[in-house]
């Protein structure tokens, strides 16, 4: 494991920021600290990084005791949501920055920065000061510069997240690929849980202050270990006292099969390929239901249409515990 | 912009330039017309006159000293200030002010108090050691520093808040220590703020009077500063020496101006 985080603990006055989190993240791997903003995530990257002290418990990277280290002398390379940029330094002099920390040949540093700017699609850009570049090159520019230390990990807290829609996919993707190339261990936080899932090898949720499961993207998906995980990885309806999720419920129009619950079609909304449906049971529960179009079609579904709704074969099933948290 | 009538633009515009003309303009153009009545002779008399030449050598040298002492401890308390967290943070943020408040007499006077060499709390040990501080440079220097001292602060405070410490971190990160990350970041980041600050402490330092004169003792030829030789030369009748050194006061200060207005790039603040 390159990184192992044991105990640890964290209050800011007496509001509990990090709450006794256990956790070990794979070395070499992708890793997405994913969970609701305000949950504690950038409190456990910046421990991490020792921008922020811990009250108790302990850091190792790569089997190095790092609780009591200085930043400087974690070799990890972090990257800032809002980019940090060096603003007085041109984008090469920015990158070569930790270079010249640690005294580095000059012609060594200039081909190191050369190699990253190509790696970082900034060639062009060297002498540029970061005014001038846009929000995603600054970003790629951050990320270059924390590459080039070699750190042993790389953390990156929401990297894209004060970028546009279609910057922010591209650069994912981006990220995706610079890791398979790059391959150092990295960390990173996000509130989006779209781009955990396309992005990650592997999720750590944290919500609270806690670490609610740790998975790859199906593990999570297909057995989440609560509601909590369940909800906040995609949509989730509740039927006969269940949760699941709107696509996974079979809607008939005549009642075949025994324990199908029945209801009548308050809503139907058609959003491009898919039909969402909002079903009023007997019970007096709404269940949302999400088919296809055509599907939605073949049924001859409309609104105030009686409807059976069972759970698909192979559906994510788990109990609902809205009446015992609300309780 | 409020849309404002052309005759109540003019109007404002006459009274700003008025208060200015009746209040600064016209005062100092009438110490230059004083200076210059005679040509150069004025000028040239007042420079070769050994009790001038010395107050304004003695005049720069407390106003570098005090700039200099100034600069280190003042960008030190903003860093303070601004980075950190500690007991007692808003009393020294007010305790900077002080000087800006309290008239430089009683600063003065509050200085003869603690460091003079016979009843003095530190003065007669310090006097013991062979050195003097009141009626002495050293005394003059700790004056003027007194009375500058807010200058640089309130002009590097500001610029700290707004830069935030996320470019320093990012230094951290990428293995700076702490003076590392001071020189390289944080230092060329409030670069425009600290010689804003040194020129403004400069002027001040160069026209501090009530303090220093307490402070000084004001012994002719030893301990007169600049402004004191003013005060002298107009006391014994010598009106015209003391216009030339006033000229030369004023000239020091607004060249100062210039140069801060030349430096400073448009845009940045
Ligand atoms: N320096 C701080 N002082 C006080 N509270 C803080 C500080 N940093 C974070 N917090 C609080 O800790 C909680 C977790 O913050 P954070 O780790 O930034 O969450 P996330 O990154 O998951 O959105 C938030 O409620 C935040 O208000
Ligand atoms: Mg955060």
């Amino acid at each position: 494991m390159s990184i192992d985080i044991t105990g640890l603990n964290k209050t800011f006055g007496d509001f509990v920021a990090l709450d006794d989190v256990n956790v070990s993240l794979p070395t070499g791997q992708l890793t997405a600290l994913l969970g609701p903003s305000g949950g504690g995530k950038s409190t456990l990257l910046r421990i991490i990084a020792g921008l922020d002290t811990a009250d108790s418990g302990t850091v190792s990277i790569e089997g190095v005791d790092a609780t009591k280290l200085p930043p400087q002398k974690r070799n990890v390379g972090f990257v800032f949501q809002h980019y940090a940029v060096f603003k007085h330094m041109t984008v090469a002099k920015n990158v070569a920055f930790g270079l010249e920390i640690r005294k580095r040949p000059k012609e060594e540093i200039a081909a190191r920065v050369d190699e990253l700017l190509k790696l970082v699609h900034l060639s062009q850009f060297s002498h540029r000061l970061p005014s001038q570049l846009s929000g995603g090159q600054r970003q790629r520019m951050a990320l270059a510069r924390a590459l080039a230390v070699e750190p042993t990990v790389l953390l990156l807290d929401e990297p894209f997240g004060a970028l546009d829609a279609k910057v922010r996919k591209e650069l994912r993707e981006w990220l995706r690929r610079l890791h398979d190339e790059v391959a150092v261990t990295t960390v990173f936080v996000t509130h989006d849980q779209e781009e955990a899932l396309e992005v990650a090898d592997e999720i750590v949720v944290i919500n609270e202050g806690r670490v609610e499961q740790v998975g790859s993207p199906d593990e999570l998906y297909d057995q989440p270990a609560n509601d909590f995980v369940m909800s906040f990885l995609g949509e989730v309806t509740t039927l006969g006292g269940a949760s699941l999720r709107p696509h996974d419920i079979e809607v008939a129009t005549a009642p075949h099969s025994a324990g199908a619950v029945e209801g009548s079609i308050s809503r139907m909304l058609r959003i491009g390929f898919e039909v969402r449906l909002t079903v009023l049971t007997v019970d007096g529960d709404e269940v949302a239901v999400v088919l296809t179009r055509t599907h939605a079609r073949s049924l001859g579904l409309t609104e105030g249409a009686t409807v059976w709704l069972t759970p698909a074969n192979g559906a994510t099933v788990i109990p609902s515990m809205r009446a015992s948290l609300a309780g | 912009m409020v849309d404002v009538s052309t005759p109540t633009k003019w109007a404002l515009r006459i009274l700003a330039l008025g208060y200015i003309f009746f209040l600064v303009a016209w005062p100092v153009a009438l110490v230059v017309r004083e200076t210059f009545s005679d040509g150069l002779t004025t000028l040239t008399d007042a420079l070769s006159d050994d009790q001038v030449t010395g107050a304004l050598q003695l005049t720069l040298m407390i106003a570098v000293w005090a700039v200099v002492i100034n600069l280190v401890f003042g960008v030190s308390i903003s860093l303070l200030l601004v980075r950190y967290e500690f007991p007692g943070k808003r009393v020294l943020s007010a305790l900077i002010d002080l000087p800006l408040s309290v008239s430089p007499v009683v600063v003065g006077l509050a200085l003869l108090l603690v460091y003079n060499g016979r009843s003095g709390w530190f003065g007669p040990g310090i006097e013991s050691t062979g050195y003097r501080v009141i009626f002495d440079s050293p005394g003059m220097i700790m004056a003027t520093c007194f009375v500058a001292l807010p200058l640089i602060i309130r002009e590097v405070v500001p610029v700290l808040h707004e830069i935030g410490d996320d470019q320093e971190q990012a230094a951290r990160s990428l293995g700076a220590n702490a003076p590392q990350t001071f020189w390289r970041i944080t230092l060329p980041s409030i670069k425009w703020a600290v010689v804003y600050g040194v020129v403004l402490s400069l002027a001040r330092s160069l026209g501090e009077f009530g303090a220093v004169k307490i402070v000084s003792g004001n012994i002719t030829g030893r301990t007169q500063t600049a402004t004191l030789v003013v005060e002298a030369k107009y006391q014994n009748f010598q009106q015209s020496e003391a216009y030339a050194t006033s000229f030369l006061l004023i000239f020091v200060s607004i060249a100062c101006l210039i140069v801060v207005a030349f430096l400073r790039p448009k845009n940045e603040a």
